[in-house]
């Protein structure tokens, strides 16, 4: 992948180069109070996706300390996210250069704020991971998703303290976790990016005229998650394997995704 | 398809009482999951179930009268766990069975069904477990 640092350096590969004239024309509609709305959200979100590589980046230095580089990536995000709120374009700097201290900053952060709460939240950051990776095992050897007393057993624990690391990954639905560069960068490919979503045959699925709209609001990815289980009707785990995921990610980018599609029905 | 949907005279196995406000759905969709687990539903149905209620939830307080409250029961049968949502409204409440909000409901849920008073909208979900022998 591009290494995202080049961004600053003069003279750049031509990558780098894409990127900062699409960032700065992102920021001018961002930034023009007379822009409609909606374009200034959709360069918000364009300015997002733009960076997040950066954001991979950042996250990976942090890999091996024992949090998934998933959850890096998203607490990550946020960072990117004030960022490209607060970015003074006047300032003359570089984006990249700005937001770098913010997105490490707020990944240190989770690393701080995980360490304060100690030992509960430590137990079910264990158990959490413990039942993702049973519940990966069970779905295979069962040929169906496992039941929480399946998941104790395997485990060793009780059914109460599944229900309660179910609980805790729910909990975990903050931002984006599949949200990506469209590859302008190429390669700094988040999770999503390296499923093959495209495979499937989603263009034999019907869809109702007055749903379009709605869907057509939604990034690629998450309409074709989106799809899969309410138009093909594939179970979560059945998503999972098909794209490669974990089942619990499936479940926390279909409830955020719902989230969302209610907020903006709200909206309107 | 068992036939034994709740009716008024049944009592309800559990009731969760909430403010009818947005910020209390994730209490109710805790709950569900929570009775679903107990259940022993699958994961994948326990998930399904979470975010029907949260579905259901956002569709019955759309309409809900400001200030009142949600109610919420609960139907617990070995392999099935039946929720009906119930909120005050200001009028009979029409649906739209056309959204999304409602193909997303009925493709979670085994079963869903709306009706509707001048007072009341209620929105009713059963979950069958897919794992029939959980439920014994």
């Amino acid at each position: 992948m591009a290494d995202q640092l080049d961004e600053d350096a003069p003279g750049g590969p031509t990558g780098a180069e894409l990127t900062r004239q699409r960032s700065a024309e992102l920021f001018a509609v961002l930034r023009d109070e007379d822009a409609p709305a909606e374009s200034r959200d959709a360069a918000r979100e364009g300015l997002v996706r733009l960076h997040l590589p950066l954001v991979e980046h950042c996250a990976r230095r942090f890999r091996n300390r024992g949090e998934p580089l998933e959850d890096l990536v998203q607490v990550g995000t946020i960072g990117l996210i004030k960022s490209v709120d607060r970015f003074d374009v006047e300032r003359g700097v570089e984006f990249s250069t700005y937001a770098t201290p913010t997105i490490i900053g707020e990944i240190k952060r989770y690393f701080r704020d995980k360490g304060w709460a100690i030992r509960v939240p430590r137990r079910l950051q264990e158990l959490r991971m413990q039942i993702g990776t049973a519940t990966g095992e069970l779905t295979q050897s069962l040929g169906r998703s496992p039941t929480p007393r399946e998941l104790a057993e395997a485990i060793g624990c009780t059914v109460e303290e599944i229900v309660e690391g179910i609980e805790s990954s729910n909990a975990y639905s903050t931002l984006s976790l599949d949200a990506s560069d469209d590859g302008e960068d190429g390669g700094a490919a988040t999770m999503l990016d390296a499923i093959g979503v495209e495979d499937i045959g989603l263009e034999h699925v019907e869809i109702r005229e007055s749903i379009k709209p709605l869907l057509d609001r939604l990034a690629p990815r998450e309409k074709k998650i989106l799809l899969l289980r309410f138009f093909k009707n594939m179970t979560q785990s059945q998503i999972a394997e098909e794209i490669g995921v974990s089942q619990m990610h499936v479940s926390r980018l279909l409830n955020r995704t719902l989230e969302q599609l209610r907020t903006s029905l709200e909206e309107d | 398809m068992a036939s034994n949907h709740p009716t008024s005279d049944r009592r309800a196995d559990v009731e969760l009482r909430l403010p009818a406000d947005g910020a209390y759905a994730s209490v109710l969709r805790t709950t569900t999951a929570g009775l679903a687990a107990r259940l022993d539903f699958p994961i994948d149905d326990i998930e399904d179930l979470r975010m029907a209620v949260g579905e259901a939830t956002a569709m019955v307080l759309g309409d809900a009268v400001a200030g009142t409250d949600l109610v919420a029961r609960f139907y617990q049968q070995p392999g099935e766990l039946t929720l009906t949502l119930t909120a005050e409204v200001a009028g009979p409440v029409k649906l739209d069975y056309d959204s999304f909000a409602w193909q997303v409901l009925t493709t979670l849920a085994s079963e869903a069904a709306a009706s509707t008073t001048d007072t009341e909208l209620t929105i009713a979900l059963t979950m069958l477990s897919s794992h029939q022998e959980s439920g014994r």
